[in-house]
């Protein structure tokens, strides 16, 4: 005998919600988890086609491959750069303009700019910049009677840093100012009464509290450094030689170069297994020392 | 503002999969429902007589071409996207190593039958260039038809040598000799390229071979390789009478830097002709042969028209490919830009034999080699590329030894093509 029970309060609830969240479902189901799905299984094929099963061969490859290492590497040199160079730079903006200057509001706009900008975009014209042969720098150099630079030959990972930096400190200073603006000022005021300095109020009082702020811009920085792309593929074509060959336009290159799709899953499969190890490595490192007032 | 673990690791989370994304993503599949007949072509290639060609199959066929244009790089994701979704365009004009790649991997449709019943009418093989024939072939079958037929040569600036009594090296001694006397403020005697693709007339000129199959070795013989690119290095950095050429997806430097009057000699092709007269008009442009080494020598280059296996109607693709590779068509081409062809018989033209600059090319042909066949068909000329990409830049821009970047070079390679 069947029972036609009336569904429950929590029930009802529970359908209206999964109703809701079915669109989001979808979405993130047929263009992130189909294809990271699809990606795990090429990963254990190999062939033009990717057609040939290999099992773990791809992997077992991508460990003993000099390249993948070198990739790796300057991967890792370049992230670790764009994160240092981020939390400095984007702090010290973000407390130089969150004083009471006059235009701030027109500088935190200009430096926002550049992130708004495209990487093809910002990448062509400090490519037009800085050629050594063909760039307006060395023009402008020779004008003032100074040498000229051929960075992009001499530093080039340091080059594509440094651009990458550009673009990104808007963003970052604006996160570290809504930072510093969370911070009640009645620490600074309670810091001050008791003597103590500007330095020592930034060391021991704003610094600690923007610990939330800085693990999140030190997990994006690392993150989109592990995954830059743009600066190699636009400024330097991962060269000269493979002094700028990034993971991920390593990747590019071991699938539309060497067509060896299966390949070069294996290589996402194992650098999205580096980004969540850091990830998961800096939030810990991280909450170990927060500070609460 | 504070974000807990949860939220920071849900952003990593779906910011870490864009690389995944990046390599698994296919490209939106072409138009080709019925009616339209879809084309990949070359961004720099949409000439006028190309236009004619497309009206006229338009009116014979009642179909709508699409000419979707990209730069090399873009068609070719474009195209193994394409491959990978099994949608694929009517037709791929590729840059002159696809076909015989495409052909081994089971992506390009052979051509055998329709030139067996249409060839002697439009004359293919027989007024095409043999080795143009050749690159296009796979397992004795023709899967490409060569579209534009390029090489390297000297192009120099007329005013510079005329100005220091210099006439146009022959040798790679002469080069480095004029080069020198011709380098001075702001100019230098000549301008290398860093693409690594101008390294192979140099190496077919000290008698290198990119491949042997029958010994399974790269570049040899290995000595005369390493002379080829000690002599490149030492022209940028012992003699200093080239700039350093800067890693890039640009091969146009050294072409903008001749047009401006701060290089004299630059070694390039065709293509370079119409930037060169467009920017400076006033510049006396000088084409000759390549300065020779052990044999005179030079590369063979230039794009070619292939069908997809999966390609739905292969008899139309073949009549676009009859039509767009007539006699007049390519005649209509050279008077258009001065592209340079594949037919034998478009070297004879009057109009070719008349005008220095084509005259110079099309002399230049019977000594054109096409080195990458080799590599090829052993199906991991990608990768070759990509070693032979860093070999050429750490020597002749990073002056790296030659002899120890060549012997890496040959391992990494060798062990590639060994699979």
């Amino acid at each position: 005998m069947l029972s036609h029970r009336k569904p429950t309060l929590s029930g009802r609830y529970a359908r209206t919600a999964y109703l809701f969240l079915a669109p989001a479902i979808l979405f993130f189901g047929v263009f992130f988890f189909l294809p990271i799905g699809n990606v795990l299984s090429t990963s254990t094929r190999t062939g033009p086609q990717a057609d040939r099963f290999t099992g773990l061969g791809n992997y077992a490859r991508a460990a003993a491959d000099p390249a993948v290492h070198h990739a790796f590497l300057v991967t890792l040199v370049f992230s670790l750069a764009v994160v240092a160079g981020s939390i400095v730079l984007g702090l010290a903006l973000a407390l130089a303009l969150n004083q009471p200057l006059r235009g701030r509001v027109a500088f935190r706009v200009a430096l926002l700019v550049p992130y708004l900008t495209s990487v093809a975009i910002v990448g062509l014209l400090w490519r037009n910049i800085l050629d050594p042969q063909l760039g307006v720098l060395n023009r402008v150099l020779g004008e003032l009677g100074l040498p000229p630079q051929e960075w992009l030959n001499t530093h080039p990972l340091a080059t594509i840093v440094a651009v990458t930096l550009w673009q990104g400190v808007g963003y970052t200073m604006v996160l570290f100012l809504a930072g510093l603006q969370g911070i009640p000022e009645v620490y600074h005021e309670a810091a001050r009464v008791d003597g103590a300095s500007g330095w020592l109020r930034f060391w021991r009082i704003t610094l600690p509290l923007l610990a939330p702020t800085t693990l999140f811009v030190s997990v994006m920085a690392v993150i989109s450094g592990l995954q830059a792309f743009g600066q190699a593929y636009i400024i330097t074509n991962g060269g000269p030689g493979d002094a700028t060959d990034l993971f991920v336009f390593h990747i590019f290159q071991v699938a539309f170069d060497s067509r060896d799709f299966g390949y070069s899953s294996a290589q996402s499969v194992l650098l999205l297994l580096v980004i969540v190890a850091f990830t998961v490595v800096q939030l810990r490192a991280g909450r170990r020392g927060e500070i609460q007032y | 503002m504070s974000f807990t673990r949860r939220d920071t690791l849900r952003l990593a989370g779906a910011a870490s999969i864009a690389p995944l994304l990046a390599a698994c993503a296919g490209a939106p599949p072409p138009a080709t429902e019925s009616g339209t007949f879809t084309i990949y072509w070359n961004a720099g290639h949409d000439y006028k007589a190309y236009r004619e060609v497309i009206a006229e199959f338009e009116k014979a066929h009642q179909v709508k071409v699409n000419l979707q244009k990209y730069q090399w790089p873009d068609l070719r994701t474009r195209l193994l996207a394409d491959f990978s979704s099994g949608t694929v365009p009517d037709l791929v004009e590729e840059p002159g190593s696809w076909v015989q790649e495409f052909a081994l991997s089971g992506n390009a449709r052979s051509l055998q039958d329709f030139v067996d019943k249409d060839g002697q009418a439009m004359g293919f093989p027989a007024d095409w260039l043999p080795a143009t024939v050749e690159r296009n072939s796979y397992k004795g079958e023709v899967y490409g038809v060569q579209l534009h037929l390029t090489c390297q040569l000297l192009f120099y600036n007329k005013k510079m040598f005329t100005g220091a009594g210099l006439e146009p090296p022959t040798t790679w001694a002469e080069l480095l000799t004029v080069a020198k006397a011709l380098t001075g403020d702001d100019v230098h005697g000549i301008a290398l390229n860093q693409d690594y693709t101008y390294l192979w007339p140099w190496l077919l000129q000290a008698g290198v071979r990119a491949y042997d199959a029958e010994t399974g070795k790269v570049m040899v013989p290995r000595e005369a390789a390493a002379e080829a690119l000690r002599f490149q290095a030492g022209l940028v950095h012992e003699h200093r009478v080239s700039p350093v050429p800067v890693s890039s997806t640009d091969y146009s430097g050294p072409q903008k830097l001749f047009a401006a009057g701060r290089a004299a000699m630059i070694i390039t092709g065709p293509w370079d002709i119409a930037p060169i007269k467009q920017t400076s008009p006033d510049l006396e442009l000088g084409i000759a042969p390549l300065p020779s080494h052990r044999e005179r020598a030079t590369q063979l280059a230039g794009t070619s028209v292939f069908v997809p296996l999966k390609a739905r109607r292969p008899d139309l693709s073949w009549d676009f490919v009859k039509r767009i590779t007539t006699a007049r068509v390519e005649q209509a081409v050279t008077e258009e830009v001065g592209m340079t062809m594949p037919r034998t018989s478009w070297a004879k033209l009057p109009e070719v034999r008349q005008n220095a600059e084509l005259k110079a090319f099309a002399d230049a042909f019977p000594h054109a080699e096409d080195p990458g066949s080799d590599v090829r068909l052993t199906g991991h000329y990608g990768e070759y590329t990509d070693l032979l990409k860093t070999m050429y830049q750490n020597i002749v821009i990073r002056n790296r030894p030659a002899e120890q970047e060549l012997q890496r070079f040959a391992e990494a390679a060798e062990k590639a093509i060994r699979g």
